[in-house]
């Protein structure tokens, strides 16, 4: 019986990493097929050949290598400004006490469950009428700060002893060379998290620019890609999008790899406090 | 001096370095989630094209909400978005406990590795996988078709089915968020305590009557909380719907974060787009009210 169990629980585990694995294993094995081997009914199921064209073609039909740096800008912006915003945030919302304090953090805290759809028409609206409109800086106004970011930084700005804080304050530190040598080093799990989890998210994020941005050689790689879909009408040419699929994808995973022990306890953290 | 009396007495000291730490978050947001919120409501009783300018708004007071509750596509785009929704509660809450037991139980090696790879999906950006199970559900020469047919049934319209295409959608997004749920899980397993695991073991519960009767009403915060997250997940679908169906086929994926922006972005008719975007707003206030309110009723009891 216990036996059977443990066998259970190994092939349980076993489907529960290749359910997860396959459509990236097909992703990657689409884009090393022959445009023969692609049109080929049933399809096979390990390529026979290997071609690694489609990573050159990818970057020659659409500008696929300034869609990727267009992407690192956005992103690496965006999270650095996310990080700065959040962590002066999360330690005065754990440290300061005023009066609405409480009332104002969960307020904003809240915000987290807006579907990003309900503020998209005036956002644009905004944007445009401050002549942002197609512009790296319109994509970038709205995602200079982020509720999740400075509710991660309170919870973990709690932990951080009042003591240590106090005693740098009798030392005649000001606020912000507390924050900067005091507080952020012992934060440095929670910025590390923040930082993956601003990154991935902005890089993943298509609907808002997709309404922002019209000319093409703005387009961060998730637009490039959607491009790319129009030129892949024949499955001769899938490889092509698999491809680029693949190239837009390394960054975060590689960032997630790196990261994942420390991220993935944090993040899961915020579900039990 | 007490920590309190200090903490007081700093507090009034650095008010400046406080406002100027918090300020930036405040503003920001102020101006980009607030301020929008008041203009959707305003935009939603006016007549207007979002590519002219303001001034050319009309008012129509509360006409546009007459017209959403009068067309069809509001309500089957709203109608959709709750299947939808509930399709991937159901699927994914099962199927995320189960791992998370799986996972957090048997000393088996490798759990950590699968953690890691069912957490990666949650990272790959949605707009490449999209594209990759497109490929996926291709009818015929597609892998699942392949697998399906090779059971001796018949080809599946994956994505060209109006009564299947929706379905699609949602296996797409149990596919991508199972792994960020199921870590969600497992951290709420950690809370529970493991004497309590000991104890019925010792009163020789069996490991059925122990799950249902002893950790799903530990766990419970983190099912709701898992199952909230996933709710509101559900109604901001929009990759793979844009990518994949464009809300066909015959409008069987036009969920409503697709149609409001195709309303107001191709259509331009950012009046009703907004009208839609309060409809649903008030519809998740008045949900988070009421989950509110019965929390509190619990707590009284």
């Amino acid at each position: 019986m216990r036996r059977l169990a443990r066998i259970g629980a190994v092939v349980g585990l076993a489907a529960a990493a290749v359910f997860p694995l396959f459509p990236l294993y097909w992703m990657f094995i689409s884009s090393v097929k022959s445009p023969a081997e692609l049109s080929e009914i049933p399809p096979t199921w390990w390529p026979r050949e290997l071609t690694f064209d489609a990573y050159t073609t990818v970057f020659d039909v659409v500008p696929f290598g300034s869609a990727m740096a267009n992407s690192v800008l956005i992103a690496g912006v965006g999270t650095l400004s996310v990080l700065v915003t959040s962590i002066g945030a999360g330690y005065v919302f754990a440290k300061y006490r005023f009066r609405g304090r409480d009332a104002l953090f969960w307020t904003l805290v809240g915000t987290m469950f807006l579907p990003p759809i309900v503020t998209l028409v005036p956002l644009y609206w905004m944007v445009s009428s401050l002549g942002l409109a197609d512009s790296y800086l319109g994509v970038l106004l709205p995602w200079l700060a982020n509720p999740f970011g400075i509710f991660l930084m309170r919870q973990f700005c709690l932990d951080v002893p009042d003591e240590l804080i106090d005693a740098a304050r009798v030392d005649g530190a000001g606020e912000l060379r507390i924050l900067w040598t005091v507080v952020v080093p012992l934060l440095r799990p929670a910025v590390v998290t923040l930082a993956v989890f601003a990154f991935v998210y902005y890089w993943n994020s298509f609907l808002w620019p997709l309404s922002v941005l019209q000319s093409d050689d703005k387009f961060p790689v998730v637009l490039a890609l959607s491009q790319l879909l129009s030129y892949a009408t024949s499955v001769r040419y899938q490889s092509v999008v698999m491809a680029g699929a693949l190239v837009a994808s390394i960054p975060t995973i590689v960032v997630f790899l790196l990261t994942q022990r420390v991220f993935i306890q944090n993040i899961s953290r915020t579900g039990v406090k | 001096m007490t920590n309190v009396q200090h903490q007081r007495r700093g507090a009034r000291g650095h008010r400046g370095a406080g406002t100027l730490l918090l300020s930036p978050a405040l503003v920001i947001t102020g101006a980009f989630v607030f301020v929008p919120i008041v203009l959707t409501a305003w935009i939603s009783l006016h007549e207007w094209s979002m590519y002219t300018p303001m001034s050319e708004m009309r008012w129509l007071g509360l006409d546009n909400y007459e017209a959403l509750w009068a067309s069809g596509n509001f309500r089957s785009a709203l109608w959709h978005t709750v299947v939808y929704a509930l399709m991937v509660v159901g699927i994914t809450l099962p199927l995320a406990f189960l791992l998370a037991m799986l996972l957090y139980f048997p000393s088996v090696r490798g759990r950590h590795v699968v953690r890691t790879i069912l957490f990666a999906t949650y990272v790959v950006p949605t707009i490449a996988v999209a594209l990759v199970w497109g490929n996926l559900y291709a009818p015929g020469y597609g892998p699942l078709d392949q697998m399906v047919m090779a059971l001796g049934l018949d080809s599946v319209g994956w994505i060209s089915d109006p009564d299947v295409a929706l379905f699609s959608i949602a296996l797409f997004n149990v596919w991508q968020m199972l792994g960020y749920y199921t870590v969600l899980l497992i951290a709420g397993l950690t809370q529970v305590p493991a004497e309590v695991f000991e104890a019925a073991r010792i009163d020789g519960a069996g490991w059925w009557r122990q799950t249902v009767s002893i950790i799903i009403p530990l766990l419970r915060p983190t099912l709701v909380f898992v199952a909230m997250i996933a709710v509101i997940n559900s109604i901001q679908v929009f990759d793979p719907v844009y990518l994949l169906t464009q809300g066909g086929p015959s409008d069987a994926t036009n969920v409503l974060t697709f149609e409001i922006q195709r309303t107001a972005f191709q259509f331009g008719l950012a009046g009703q787009a907004s009208a839609m975007a309060m409809s649903l707003l008030l519809v998740l206030l008045v949900l988070a009210g009421t989950i509110l309110a019965a929390r509190r009723l619990r707590g009284t009891r």
